[in-house]
């Protein structure tokens, strides 16, 4: 299986043996699918008819996610964590939404970011914004922690998948709560981990050894807020360098005793002259 | 299936102090089916070398007979004996000869240069040589042998205690391979001489 | 330009990793590696897949991540649901059946887990099971599985079987040794499986309950 977000929501590499490219677009007919058409000659059925009535049409699973966020990337340091993620929303190669927010807060202690499918993210959104009201009026005292909303995202996306019905995402949860820092991930797979660094897609490649090398010399119980701050920043201007799917406009969640604070959207200074230096990147 | 595992088999080498061992399992198969327990899969190139093809038995023949006339005819045009190194490097100029459409063997190599200094070696069917300092393993059982070898080699074995070492490292090993063993054959080569001892094994 | 990209959606994926299990006269070790991979990424250096149960047996999982997670929530589950029921933990040896049972339930979309199973029998020995994923499963003296269970089995055997030692006293070894045998072939694993590293978390089983030890490997 193809684990990089930023192929998932590429309409022209899908695996048309099994259904025609144009079958999925949004406002395509399905009338030229092979299936379709000699079932439609066997029954008799017109193909309007046939489309008409759904109990005909296979049963509509995620089969392929549409439109896509790319990398979230997360860190741990002394006291908090620190998140991640682009403004893109892309229609495959098509940058189609700029200004999507992918880190949702959750809760008071909470933020879970997301990658992969944005409707998928945007049901998930509304999932988690149900599970907090529920969680309100219940009035027992408990407010969702961090571990609390991994555990429910986890037991969530396995049971999708489960179902062979998966929630095109992975998502990152981060969190602070009763002076306990946490970072977890979940996958469409319901593969889930907690590490003092995590990232999704693309980030699993480029970000990765960056935030893994800085624990390594800093360590996690040294690392400052600010020093985080710019590991994420290096981590975000290297996305956007190499990652053909990310946009240099992004937010930045920081997560610590006092609460959570999501940024702005903002941008990075950027400086290409590196470029020139790759044969086939730059001029 | 691969082709590699048509016939089964599996080959280790060894380096000790001064010393080195070359070791293999005996079956020849098709397959699940046993047809003989007394394959020679390791020849001897000269006094000092001796060579373990693991792979597909007609090319294993076919091979140990090429590399005896090449071996000769290093002996007869050059008049002096072929260094390990020397002929690990003529395995491998024969082998890419047929880079496309190759030998389905995996060589391995085991002697003593001409200072006695130990020598081990083996490549991929196309020739690509790897050197390492201890131990060599190929074959069906090569999983089974690496864990046995990382977990019983140490530097600097004597004769007897290598011998000990890769016998052990090889029995062990083939016992988890369906299609390697029923019995085995170890080299010692030391500069004083070849020690040669085949070994009993599980017939099943 | 590469061909088409694989998109349709795979229930199953593979997260690697090594587990062990010997049985002792009184003890029963269980351990295994915390590496959590996919493909060749590391996903995280310490993500434990060796269990200990409430009925203090010891559930080693190897293959998919989660679900030994979900297959390990079911049996701590009907581990109660037994206690409310017969007010006693249930034995490792009814655990090893059950474990089987649950297993084959999901014959045609099986858990994609091979487990090991440590504890002490009714009469305090120690005990193994093995399993595959569908439950076909075996009491066994020392076993292992998962990505380095190929390279470690024949050590084992070795070892701990005395196999191939004729002239040596055939017994069950001592807890310490045993402990010095599951270092060795962990990090001889290490050594040459990608999938099996980080550190090595061994559970150790006697009548007084369940100790961990956690120890060092490579992180390469």
């Amino acid at each position: 299986m193809d684990h990089f977000p930023g192929n998932w929501g590429n309409p022209r590499s899908r695996d048309d043996t099994y259904l025609e490219s144009n079958d999925y677009l949004p406002g395509s007919i399905a009338q030229d699918h092979p299936r379709i058409r000699a079932e439609k000659t066997m029954s008799g059925f017109s193909c309007d008819e046939y489309i008409s009535n759904p109990s005909h049409m296979p049963r509509a699973h995620t089969q392929q996610p549409v439109v896509t966020g790319t990398s979230v990337i997360g860190i741990r340091f002394k006291g908090g964590v620190m998140l991640a993620a682009d403004n893109l929303a892309s229609y495959g190669s098509l940058a189609r939404f700029r200004d999507v927010e992918r880190l949702l807060k959750v809760g008071d202690y909470t933020v879970v970011g997301a990658s992969g499918d944005i409707s998928d993210l945007q049901y998930i959104q509304h999932m988690l914004v149900n599970l907090e009201t529920k969680e309100k009026y219940l009035d027992d005292g408990h407010s969702l922690g961090p571990k609390n909303v991994f555990e429910y995202m986890s037991r969530v996306m396995y049971g999708r998948r489960t179902k062979v019905n998966p929630l095109w995402n992975s998502l990152v949860i981060a969190g602070v709560k009763n002076n306990e820092s946490f970072l977890g991930f979940v996958d469409l797979q319901g593969t889930s981990y907690q590490s003092s660094t995590i990232a999704t897609g693309f980030g699993g490649h480029l970000a990765i050894p960056i935030l893994r090398k800085a624990v390594d010399q800093i360590g996690e119980e040294n690392m400052t807020e600010e020093q985080a701050k710019k590991i994420i920043e290096d981590c975000m201007r290297v996305l956007y360098y190499r990652d053909a799917r990310s946009l240099n406009k992004f937010q930045r969640a920081t997560i610590t005793a006092s609460g959570v604070t999501i940024t702005d959207p903002y941008s990075l200074e950027t400086d290409w002259s590196f470029a020139e230096k790759i044969r086939g990147y730059g001029a | 299936m691969s082709i590699m595992e048509y016939n089964g088999g599996a080959i280790i080498a060894m380096k000790g102090k001064g010393c080195v061992a070359i070791a293999a399992d005996r079956r020849f198969g098709v397959q699940a089916l046993t047809l003989g327990t007394d394959f020679q899969k390791v020849f001897p190139a000269t006094d000092k070398i001796y060579f373990g093809l693991a792979g597909l038995a007609t090319d294993v023949q076919t091979l140990s007979e090429k590399f005896r006339m090449k071996v000769d005819m290093y002996h007869l045009r050059e008049e002096r004996e072929i260094t390990p190194k020397t002929f690990a490097h003529m395995v491998s100029s024969t082998l890419y000869e047929k880079r496309f459409g190759g030998y389905f063997c995996f060589p391995t190599i085991a002697g003593l240069d001409a200072k006695n200094e130990p020598y081990i070696c083996n490549m991929d069917g196309i020739g690509c040589i790897t050197t390492p300092n201890d131990f060599v393993v190929s074959g069906t059982a090569e999983n089974q042998l690496y864990g046995m070898c990382e977990a019983l080699w140490e530097p600097d074995l004597e004769p007897e205690d290598l011998f000990e070492t890769i016998s052990q490292a090889l029995m062990n090993g083939v016992d988890r391979d369906a299609i390697s063993g029923w019995g085995g054959i170890v080299h010692v080569i030391t500069p004083e001489g070849v020690i040669t001892r085949t070994l009993k094994g599980r017939m099943d | 330009m590469g061909g088409n990209i694989e998109h349709r959606f795979s229930p199953y994926t593979d997260n690697g990793g090594t587990t062990l299990a010997i049985a002792g006269e009184d003890f029963c070790v269980v351990a295994g590696d915390t590496r959590q991979s996919e493909g060749y990424l590391i996903n995280a250096r310490y993500s434990p897949k060796v269990y200990h149960l409430k009925n203090n047996a010891v559930l080693a999982t190897g293959g998919m991540h989660a679900d030994g997670v979900a297959l390990v929530k079911r049996i701590g589950q009907n581990l109660d649901w037994y206690v409310h029921k017969h007010e006693k933990q249930m034995s490792a040896p009814a655990l090893a059946q059950m474990l089987s049972t649950i297993l084959y339930s999901k014959r045609f979309f099986p858990y994609y887990v091979w487990n090991t199973l440590g504890g002490l029998d009714e009469n305090g020995k120690g005990c193994v099971f093995s399993y595959d994923p569908v439950g076909n499963f075996e009491k066994q003296h020392w076993s292992c599985s998962g990505s380095a269970g190929h390279l470690i089995q024949p050590f084992l055997d070795n070892q701990i079987g005395h196999k191939h030692q004729s002239n040596v006293e055939h017994h069950l070894l001592p807890l310490d040794q045993v402990l010095k045998i599951v270092k060795d072939a962990f990090n001889g694993a290490t050594e040459r499986d990608i999938y099996t590293g980080d550190f090595v978390e061994i559970f150790i089983i006697t009548k007084d309950g369940v100790t961990v030890q956690k120890h060092d490997l490579k992180k390469d």
